[in-house]
């Protein structure tokens, strides 16, 4: 293994982010390759954590662009601050200016209201982590805007011109695949699917994220989570159900769990009604012991 | 590293062989990401079998449904990484990117092109009479189940899927666009307007939603048990197709077709001549779930959180239950809306008791019948997103 790919292994460690090689390496070429990562999984198996991690071993500054439906360039590019405009319209209303200095001046970079994408590229002192979180949820026509941002770095404003990023952050998108995103966009992107974690992976998370956690209490909660994955349920429970339930024992002052507080705290890990009961139904006929 | 000077053109040129095989594969494999290929060897161990395969793998694939064909063609690139440095035959080299494009001929062979070769060769189904339960006893034209029809009735089918066609054009989305006059006024073409005035609001600009472009996915039933009502409702596909652009259609019975470039035949007539001879005798059976699983697969694109799929079927399903079930659930993940049309629910004493059916209730977001004009009137309300 590439001394620089154990680094990136070490540094994430050193956030309480237990990686595995597939995701240390992905993280390291896209890093060299100066290429944006595309992160695919179901929900909670840590997508968004890669970032936030990485952010935090670099010593970067994080910037988040949570995606939505009808998300545009104006929420997540750029906007004229429109009020400043007219005031300074207003002020300068005496001034000789003629009208093209006056829209030259009212188009300039002291007008502008950065929104995320913006502010990533245009950082001054060093490369931010740009985290696109759940880009699925955005809509096609958003993709089309992010396709420069993630190729060139760059984002044209057509009063301005283009804006070249001094420093090329390092960027993470995001995908619950909920919709198929666009070729084009899949093919600007390092490509890293993480999956629900092994049992030995999925303890060790127990343990570094939630460390008041007993040995033997936080391997028979993670053999129990392990379990209930395979039951087929509308919402599999992801790491960070696991997490919280495994918070949620460590307050509750549990010790050993029986069926008793298996019951009580399900709710930590499974989201969906139906999926209590099915878990529930499981557990009285005995089919999780062991 | 292994690559020292005297092998480096040789792992280069394997590598463009590597990934012009994954591009017959069909993974998304230009140029751009060879050139990438090459640079990432630089940057690994490339004793490290698997922190090559998991650099590679990154670089050069872009869904998980990539993960094995890539694994089955790694093998062979990695095979020929291991060998002795030496330059190796021009023949050899050739060797790898013909075996895999005959393979993945075969591959493709074994999936609907192979059916399509032997859609011809099947018996002709004659369109017997059968009692539906549909039928109802009132025979006005609306209420008149499908499988009576004449082909003189057909006509009021093209001319409701038109008008169903028109409604979903008129979708509004989220977005904006420029217009004359408008719900909103667009502060940024404004400002720019002022300038004009001297910095004076004169005149204001205004913006609307723009249209959705919701599309439409029809998957329809063409086995044995729904001989009948299939015809008819390919006619109004047929008529929705030819007034909407972005309609995709499918049949299905044993497995799944796309038939969207047959149905754009200038007369219906020709379509259904067209597709008379492929589509019929193409009974034995209704595997509902592979066919669902064969559109996730096969054409992702099509469907997406836009899109409205219709399925047009009884139910009567010869494959797993299970099956349809996680078909199902998947498709409806990514879609928009999911109908389904069920000509049986027509009958008042109909109850989705099939095992396929009590296996996809939990899925859709529409149950309706569809079994008489009445009910494809009903359909329209169901077709916004």
């Amino acid at each position: 293994m590439r001394e620089e790919v154990r680094n990136i292994q070490e540094l994430l460690r050193r956030q309480a982010y237990v990686t595995d090689p597939a995701v240390a390496t992905s993280v390291y070429l896209a890093m060299a390759l100066g290429k944006p990562l595309l992160v695919e999984g179901p929900a909670g198996v840590g997508k968004t954590e890669i970032a936030k991690s990485l952010a935090e071993a670099l010593d970067a500054r994080l910037v988040r662009l949570q995606c939505y439906e009808g998300l545009d360039a104006t929420t997540a590019i750029y906007e004229w601050n429109y009020p400043k405009q007219l005031l300074h319209i207003k002020l300068q209303e005496l001034a000789a200016a003629s009208s093209a200095e006056k829209e030259a001046e009212i188009f300039g970079e002291s007008f502008l209201m950065k929104r995320p994408l913006l502010e990533a590229i245009t950082d001054q002192t060093s490369s931010p982590v740009l985290l696109i979180d759940e880009v699925d949820r955005s809509d096609e026509e958003f993709e089309a805007f992010l396709l420069e941002i993630l190729s060139e770095f760059q984002v044209t404003i057509p009063e301005i011109g283009p804006i070249k990023a001094i420093h090329r952050p390092y960027a993470v998108l995001t995908s619950n695949r909920s919709r198929e995103l666009s070729d084009a966009l899949r093919r600007r992107c390092l490509y890293l699917w993480i999956d629900y974690p092994s049992f030995e992976k999925e303890l060790e998370i127990v343990r570094a994220k939630v460390p008041a956690i007993g040995e033997a209490l936080s391997a028979e909660l993670t053999r129990l989570i392990q379990a209930v994955r395979k039951l087929n349920l509308a919402k599999v429970p992801g790491v960070a159900e696991t997490l919280d339930w495994a918070s949620a024992l460590v307050v509750l002052n549990t010790s050993q769990l029986d069926q008793d507080v298996i019951a009580e705290t399900a709710g930590c890990f499974l989201k969906d009604e139906a999926d209590l009961r099915k878990f529930e139904a499981e557990l009285s006929a005995g089919l999780l012991k062991k | 590293m292994r690559a020292h000077p005297l092998a480096e053109d040789d792992l280069g040129a394997d590598t463009v062989l590597f990934c012009r095989a994954l591009r017959e594969r069909g993974l998304l494999v230009t140029p751009s990401e060879a050139i990438d290929a090459v640079a990432t060897l630089g940057l690994i161990d490339l004793d490290d079998r698997q922190e090559t395969f998991l650099s590679l793998r990154s670089v050069l694939t872009s869904r998980i449904e990539d993960f094995p064909v890539f694994e089955e063609l790694f093998e062979g690139f990695w095979d020929r990484l291991g060998r002795s440095p030496q330059p190796r035959k021009v023949v050899e080299r050739e060797d790898l990117s013909t075996s895999v494009r005959l393979s993945s001929h075969d591959h493709g062979r074994k999936g609907l092109a192979f059916f399509l070769e032997h859609w011809g060769t099947g018996e002709s189904r004659a369109a017997e009479p059968i009692n539906l339960p549909g039928a109802s006893d009132v025979e006005s034209a609306a209420e008149k189940d499908f499988c009576s029809f004449g082909a003189d009735e057909l006509e009021e089918i093209s001319r409701l899927a038109r008008r169903i066609a028109k409604r979903l054009a008129r979708n509004p989305s989220r977005r904006w666009k420029p217009a004359g006059r408008g719900s909103r006024v667009d502060l940024r073409q404004t400002l720019r307007r002022s300038l004009r005035t001297g910095g004076e609001l004169v005149e204001l600009s205004f913006k609307q939603r723009r249209q959705k472009k919701t599309r439409l996915v029809v998957i329809c039933d063409v086995s044995g048990s729904m001989d009948l009502y299939s015809q008819v409702l390919l006619q109004f596909v047929y008529g929705l197709q030819n007034s909407f652009a972005r309609v995709e259609t499918f049949v299905f019975s044993t497995s799944l077709k796309r038939i969207t470039g047959h149905l754009r035949d200038k007369t219906y007539k020709h379509a259904l001549e067209r597709l008379g001879t492929n589509v019929r005798g193409w009974s034995g059976g209704t595997l509902i779930g592979p066919s669902i699983n064969a559109l996730n697969s096969g054409w992702p694109k099509f469907i997406d959180k836009g899109a409205i799929v219709i399925i047009l079927s009884d139910g009567w399903d010869t494959g797993e239950p299970e099956d349809l079930g996680t078909a199902l659930a998947d498709l409806k993940r990514r879609a928009g809306k999911l109908i389904w049309l069920n000509p049986l629910l027509g009958s008042p004493s109909y109850q989705p008791l099939v095992r396929g059916m009590q296996a996809a209730l939990p899925h859709i977001d529409v149950f309706a019948p569809l079994h008489n004009l009445a009910s494809l009137r009903a359909l329209e309300r169901h077709l916004v997103l």
